[in-house]
Formats: C-alpha cells, sequence, structure tokens
C-alpha cells in the first residue's frame, strides 16, 4: 500500500485550499492509499475546536475534518512547536492529533511515497 | 523515470505555471516521462480560454498547449476546482447554463481521481505551489 502525507501549513479560513485538499486525501484513501495528515506553522488552527464557517459563507474546515475516519483517513498528526506557538490546548484539538516533534516528523516524510502540502 | 506534475499556483499571479513548465521540458529532455499535469486549486485558470497576456510576456495556458502537442502530454483540470472558478468544458456550460465554455484545447476537466491514479502509476510526483 503506497503512503500519502498530506501537510496542512495555512490557516483553515485563508483560502480554499484545506478544504481542497482534504478533498485530495479522501480521494487517496478511497484509491487504497495510507493517506496521514499533517498539521504544522498556521495549519495547526485547522484542529480548533468549535469552528463555525457559516458566517463566511464556506464549509467548516473542522466539519470535514470529522468525517476524515469515515474515509479510512486517521493518521493525524500536529506539529508540536506549532501548537505551543499558536497558545492552543493539544487536550481541546479536534480530532485529537499525535503530536510530533520536528525530529519525529522527518521521519514520517521519510516513509512516505507522496506528500502533498497545502 | 514517470513523474505526475501537480500545479497549484495562478497563473500571473504566480510563477508556479513557468516553474512547473521548465521543470517538464527538463525531465522530457532528460528522457523522463511526464504520466499527467494536475491543475489544481487556482491553477485550474491556466486552462482558461479567455485570457490575454501582454505580448512581452507568456501565454501560459499556450506554453502548456504546445508542451502538451509536443510531447503528448494530457492537461488535467481538476474539475471540482474548475467549475468553481469558471472554467467550464462545454458539457459543464451546457450542465450549468452559462454563456459560453472557457476550457482551453487540449485542457480537460476531469476528477480528482485523475490525480491519485496518475500519481499511483509514477515515480515521482512533484508540487509546484504559489
Amino acid at each position: 500500500m503506497k503512503k500519502m502525507l498530506v501537510i496542512f501549513s495555512t490557516p483553515p479560513y485563508q483560502n480554499s485550499h484545506t478544504v481542497e485538499m482534504l478533498e485530495a486525501a479522501m480521494v487517496g484513501a478511497v484509491f487504497d492509499f495510507q493517506v496521514s495528515l499533517l498539521f504544522r506553522d498556521q495549519g495547526v488552527w485547522c484542529l480548533q475546536n468549535e469552528q463555525n464557517a457559516v458566517s463566511l459563507g464556506r464549509r467548516t474546515v473542522g466539519k470535514v475534518l470529522q468525517a476524515m475516519p469515515a474515509y479510512d483517513v486517521s493518521a493525524i498528526y500536529a506539529c508540536a512547536p506549532s501548537v505551543n506557538a499558536a497558545h492552543l490546548d493539544p487536550s481541546r484539538l479536534k480530532p485529537l492529533p499525535q503530536l510530533l516533534e520536528h525530529s519525529a516528523q522527518a521521519i514520517l516524510l521519510a516513509e512516505q511515497h507522496f506528500v502533498l502540502s497545502a | 523515470m514517470k513523474f505526475t506534475i501537480a500545479v497549484h499556483g495562478a497563473p500571473y499571479g504566480s510563477f508556479a505555471n513557468e516553474r512547473a513548465l521548465k521543470f517538464c521540458q527538463a525531465c522530457v529532455a532528460s528522457g523522463h516521462e511526464i504520466v499527467r499535469v494536475f491543475f489544481y486549486h487556482e491553477a485550474v485558470l491556466s486552462g482558461l480560454n479567455s485570457t490575454v497576456p501582454p505580448q512581452d510576456e507568456i501565454d501560459v495556458t499556450q506554453a502548456w498547449a504546445d508542451f502538451a502537442d509536443t510531447h503528448q502530454t494530457e492537461l488535467a483540470v481538476c474539475i471540482a476546482n474548475g467549475i468553481k472558478r469558471g472554467v467550464l468544458s462545454d458539457t459543464e456550460q451546457a450542465r450549468y447554463d452559462k454563456p459560453s465554455p472557457t476550457l482551453a484545447q487540449p485542457f480537460e476537466l476531469v476528477g480528482l481521481g485523475q490525480l491519485i491514479d496518475a500519481m499511483a502509476s509514477s515515480d515521482r510526483y512533484v508540487e509546484f505551489p504559489a
């Protein structure tokens, strides 16, 4: 099974790229890729609890993320230094990610066949 | 070696297309194969048939068309990203009752599965962000 990692580095509502790349992750899983998601830099805000993008007229990233396990995408990681820098409470992130230091992220990337970025 | 190329950056709003095109040209010049070029996010605008760049600037759409014609390469525009940004094939123009089709030849509107399928049969996947 080929491994595919999708990296999210931008804030969830800066543009539509986050949702569009989550769609790519879902299709990858449908094609039997082993898909993982890594949130880092400003992308960790995608995991903020209690999002609501209705007032923006956009899809709520948090809700799309909640649907990922239905596509067998359950390996969700977040950059620990980025979470700390954003002053986010890791226990309140949703879905709950596995926090990775930079060295662990390097290992994760090295294991992948393909890396996509949003 | 087989390559799948994904372009993410807008034409004229970024240099993603120019970088990707140069990379593709270098690949084929070195004997490699481009399985598919996939246009995602704002890069779907590279497939518009209505752009008129200044005479002293690159015509991104035509440059891709020339490359595809020379090397028999498929230029795939994500249909979901494309139609919401106004890139419409004849079929989509009729389906949504819009004034005219806007997809340049030889670009094709395709589903995301075409990106994943190309990746699955490639040795390398290379992205060109904005």
